[in-house]
């Protein structure tokens, strides 16, 4: 008797086990296809990584040849469809104007918002404030306040920059 | 009649199933449980039980580390912030403070009473008390120099909502028209901070960009 209840003791402890090792796969696989979440997860990363592209793409060292084509190379790995495909078109004469100014542009975005997020399609718009520090080959530095509008679109190495406005007063209509 | 054929060798077939699988099935459930412990009164050997305890820990390490590496996902930042998860929010509290904001920064040289009584519906706390400050300025200036201003919010995204706080980031435009003056627009970027009260969002606190 004792050894029947012991026995059937042990089977119900296995069982519990089993129980909770279910529930918290369960609980695991709802978080895992939970799409509010990946939703959410999806925005952050978009945001983010929007952020640092648009400072990128707003940045340029004018010093010589060879940061400018850094520079240039770095604005391309920011970008993707036809934002990239428009800078690797200009790229040579970009170089050439860009070192030939000297200029040093440092963009730093003060403040960042996405107005919509397609999480399906990989496709995001993105609103920002972004300063720009320029300082000149001779003379003195000065500070541009620019907002833009860019359309974000995910690729293999996150999400870029596919389209970027930069919004004068007067613009939004 | 081929119907009927199908139907009268079904059972037979079935039988002949059963007959087939019954001695199987019932060696191989006792098979293992013999050798469990009913068969031999007494003596038990150990490796069950051991089985036993070590997968009852396996199963109950799995279901733990699952569960708390579920709770992990989705205790994140992230799921915090309603901003654009919440559609239907997000759109709302988009509306209300466009709204307000495009209420709040329009007024015509005889017309900022109106201005002050959208004021007083849209703002609350801080931005209350600075909208306050600077209207008096504004009133007299409106009427001085007969101006006309109108502002519309071109984009609007917010950064940061929960069921009762938002923020958001805001473009405006805004025109400024003096009597006989052409009109001149200039750009405006805002970062505000709503609440919602009593079901409306209302900007508590407004910070220029």
């Amino acid at each position: 008797m004792t050894l029947r209840t012991r026995h059937l003791g042990g089977w119900a402890v296995l069982l519990a086990a089993a129980l909770v090792c279910s529930l918290g796969t369960w609980s695991y696989a709802q978080a895992r296809s939970d799409r509010t979440l990946s939703y959410a997860k999806a925005r952050d990363a978009a945001l983010a990584q929007g952020k640092r592209h648009l400072a990128t793409l707003n940045s340029l060292d004018g010093k010589d040849a060879t940061s400018v084509t850094t520079g240039l190379r770095a604005w391309r790995d920011s970008s993707t469809g036809p934002l990239h495909d428009q800078l690797k078109r200009s790229s040579a004469t970009d170089a050439r104007t860009l070192t030939t100014a000297g200029d040093t542009a440092r963009g730093k975005v003060t403040s960042a918002a996405l107005t919509a997020l397609d999480d399906r399609t990989g496709t995001a718009e993105l609103i920002a404030t972004v300063d720009v520090r320029v300082t000149p080959r001779t003379g003195t530095p000065g500070i541009q306040r620019k907002r833009f509008t860019a359309t974000l679109a995910r690729t293999g190495h996150g999400w870029k920059v596919k389209a970027l406005t930069a919004m004068r007063a007067g613009d939004g209509g | 009649m081929n119907e009927r054929t199908a139907l009268e060798s079904k059972p037979v077939e079935d039988e002949d199933r059963a007959d087939d699988a019954e001695p199987d099935s019932q060696e191989s459930p006792e098979g293992p449980e013999g050798t469990d412990g009913t068969d031999e009164h007494g003596r038990r050997p150990r490796w069950p039980r051991i089985l036993g305890a070590l997968l009852t820990v396996a199963l109950l390490a799995t279901g733990g580390a699952l569960f708390a590496e579920g709770q992990q996902l989705r205790d994140t930042p992230a799921t915090a912030n309603l901003a654009l998860t919440d559609a239907e929010a997000t759109t709302r509290v988009t509306g209300d403070v466009s709204n307000a904001l495009g209420r709040i920064f329009s007024y015509g040289p005889d017309a900022t009473a109106l201005t002050k009584d959208a004021a007083r519906q849209v703002l609350a706390g801080k931005a209350l008390q600075q909208y306050a400050a600077l209207f008096g300025q504004v009133e007299k200036q409106a009427a001085d120099q007969k101006l006309t201003l109108t502002t519309h919010v071109v984009r609007a995204g917010v950064t940061r909502l929960t069921g009762s706080s938002a923020h958001l980031l805001v473009f405006l435009d805004q025109v400024y028209e003096r009597r006989g003056r052409p009109a001149t627009t200039a750009s405006a970027q805002l970062s505000v901070t709503a609440e919602l009260r009593d079901g409306q969002w209302r900007i508590v606190e407004i910070g220029s960009i």
